[in-house]
């Protein structure tokens, strides 16, 4: 594992390692195929800085719009001692009317560093679950952490509630409406795999001070505005799944020393190096590009550009249509017969000949 | 409103497009004599229609709402006087959506965050120089300033201390005073009936809908109950614990925790 951690470091060159944080943990699930992203995810790489380096800067990122709004929205359901929340969990959830205590985790007596968060986190989360009388119902932005690779990325859930019944449940508050009961998928998955995180890191933390896994729900608590209005509305969504692909990817991680080894063993990715050799060094790791990569990874532009002419930047689906045929030229060649089908290539031929002449007859 | 004025106004407005069709009729039948005798009476029903419409703005303009003015009062006693209606330690938001629902002029959000530091800055040059200060409350467990809660220094030390079940109970403390305050109001409009209407909605049994300040009060009173005893047990205590420990200003402004050097970078996985 040292020889791992060491590794990356040198990979990533004398910089201070990126933090992750839920969503870029809950990033690491979206492509799995590829190594790339894996390894400079676990370097802690900047990739956003190399993209730049590269000359294929990224705009991605959170609009500070979307920020304010999320953080006007979390405030409005937290303020007056959770009012709203706890009117929600006490119908989602069945909390009984005793249970309201309230613990700040923000701050610890106005020290706002991670560690000494985490440690009363841990304290409090420990007490608790320990099943004492007053040990508190909602903890709010606590701290947990989870190891990736040799360093400790520390997460903030927006809170965790506890129930008398010995059950944790992190709540996620988000500011996309829920429209009619339907909220947009896409948001609702995203929120449910960084919520997956924060489940995943809490059982970690309960599981070393001596709790079973199960303590930590594997329903998360979803807040959001309802219909046009901004009234709150809560519902449970199951992350089951979304737990274990997470555990399947972390697991991963540690297995990425296949793929290390058959780099060259002083490659590095110093961002002080001259572009070409950065590049270079990029392409040394396999990457696997799909259409998806430009909204979750900063190095999407610089794949596309390299797999400029292949048919898998078009997408899976694509890609798929085309009979497994990787370059456009040769699904064009086939098309217009100026190129003799390979083996096990003449049935996508044929249909790639019929198309272009359908296509040839529409247009003349 | 003025039924009278409106009715006068609708009268000449149907007048105006008779004789704006009579006109077109005029013009277009080239009966020049005739137009230009419309042509006068359009002119005065339109003067006539200005003059009412002008009666009918100046009767209507005292019921609408009268611009706020920046009050005569300085901010710190805006806040007190708002703090000393809930009587408990309560969040700027809480403090504003009060002072705008039961007193005049305005309070500016952007100068209460200044507040608090100005408050600690005069207490340090001249200890104990003013009546009251307006400080944070206190956080039991570690005597430290609870994030974004406003207390007045005169109030006892355990009722300026907040502990986990404090939130809930001075929210529902908040509701109760509210509701007694808008019980007494002859008119409840605004923003009054907004902000009872926001603790009803999140105190069981306090209604939905139509909201009554009697309702708010027995529902809030009684999940209080539940509450009370334990929420003050846990004040009493710190209060105690607090006395022995805290300075004057620490027990005016709370206590730091000191920190020691701790890297705020990532922190290495220690073997």
């Amino acid at each position: 594992m040292d020889r791992l951690v060491e590794r990356l470091d040198r990979l990533r060159g004398p910089v201070a390692p990126r933090n992750h944080n839920a969503r870029t943990i809950a990033a690491l699930t979206s492509n799995p195929g590829c190594a790339r992203r894996g390894v400079l995810d676990a370097a802690g790489v900047n990739k956003g800085e190399i993209a730049r380096h590269l000359g294929f800067p990224s705009g991605y990122g959170q609009s500070r719009f979307a920020i304010g709004r999320g953080n006007a929205f979390e405030a409005q359901v937290k303020a007056d001692g959770c009012a709203d929340l706890l009117h929600l969990l006490r119908e989602r959830l069945g909390l009984s009317i005793p249970e309201v205590a309230y613990a700040d985790l923000s701050t610890v007596g106005g020290n706002a560093s991670r560690e000494v968060r985490y440690a009363r986190t841990r304290s409090l989360l420990a007490r608790a679950a320990g099943d004492h009388d007053d040990a508190g119902t909602m903890f709010d932005h606590p701290m947990l952490r989870l190891e990736i690779a040799g360093y400790y990325a520390y997460l903030e859930p927006d809170l965790i509630a506890f129930r008398a019944g010995g059950r944790f449940y992190v709540v996620e508050i988000k500011s996309f409406p829920v429209i009619d009961g339907q909220a947009d998928p896409a948001k609702v998955a995203a929120a449910a795999r960084q919520a997956a995180v924060y489940v995943l890191a809490m059982r970690r933390l309960l599981a070393e001070l001596g709790h079973p896994g199960d303590v930590v729900a594997d329903e998360v608590v979803l807040v959001c505005p309802e219909n046009f209005a901004n009234r709150p509305t809560a519902s449970l969504v199951d992350v089951r799944r979304q737990l274990s692909v997470l555990e399947r990817q972390l697991g991963r991680i540690t297995r990425l020393e296949a793929v290390l080894d058959a780099l060259p063993e002083t490659m590095t990715l110093d961002p002080a190096q001259p572009a070409g050799d950065v590049a270079t060094s990029v392409r040394a790791i396999d990457a696997s590009y799909t259409p998806d990569c430009l909204g979750t990874c900063e190095m999407a532009y610089f794949c596309r550009d390299e797999c400029h002419g292949s048919t898998r930047a078009l997408g899976r689906g694509v890609h798929d249509d085309l009979g497994g045929v990787d370059s456009v030229d040769t699904v064009l060649g086939l098309a217009r017969g100026t190129r003799t089908p390979g083996v096990g290539q003449e049935e996508i031929a044929s249909l790639l000949r019929f198309a272009h002449q359908l296509r040839e007859e529409c247009l003349s | 409103m003025s039924d009278e004025h409106g009715g006068a106004i609708e009268t000449l407005e149907r007048r105006i497009d008779q004789l704006r069709r009579a006109l077109r009729r005029a013009a277009a039948g080239g009966d020049r004599t005739l137009a230009r005798a419309l042509r006068g009476d359009l002119r005065e029903a339109e003067q006539a229609w200005d003059e009412a419409l002008a009666a009918l703005e100046s009767r209507c303009e005292p019921s609408a709402p009268a611009p706020r003015v920046a009050s005569m009062l300085s901010i710190r006693e805006q806040v007190h006087h708002a703090l000393t209606l809930l009587t408990v330690p309560a969040a700027p938001k809480l403090i504003i959506a009060v002072h705008e629902a039961f007193f005049p002029g305005e309070l500016v959000a952007a100068r209460l965050t200044s507040l608090r530091r100005d408050e600690e800055r005069s207490f340090r040059v001249a200890p104990f120089g003013r009546p009251y200060y307006l400080g944070p409350a206190l956080a039991a467990d570690l005597l430290s300033p609870a994030r974004g809660l406003l207390a007045i220094s005169t109030w006892p030390l355990a009722a300026r201390i907040v502990g986990p079940l404090s939130p809930r109970v001075d929210f529902l403390i908040s509701a109760i005073r509210v509701a007694k305050r808008i019980a007494a109001l002859p008119i409840v409009e605004g923003a009054a009936s907004r902000l009872l209407w926001r603790f009803a909605a999140s105190i069981p049994g306090a209604g939905t809908g139509a909201v009554y300040p009697a309702k708010v009060i027995e529902a809030a009173e009684a999940e209080l109950a539940v509450h009370a005893e334990s929420d003050s047990a846990h004040r009493l205590a710190a209060a105690e614990r607090a006395r022995e420990v805290l300075d004057d200003t620490e027990s005016l402004f709370g206590a730091r925790l000191s920190s020691p050097r701790i890297s705020h970078g990532s922190s290495r996985r220690t073997a």
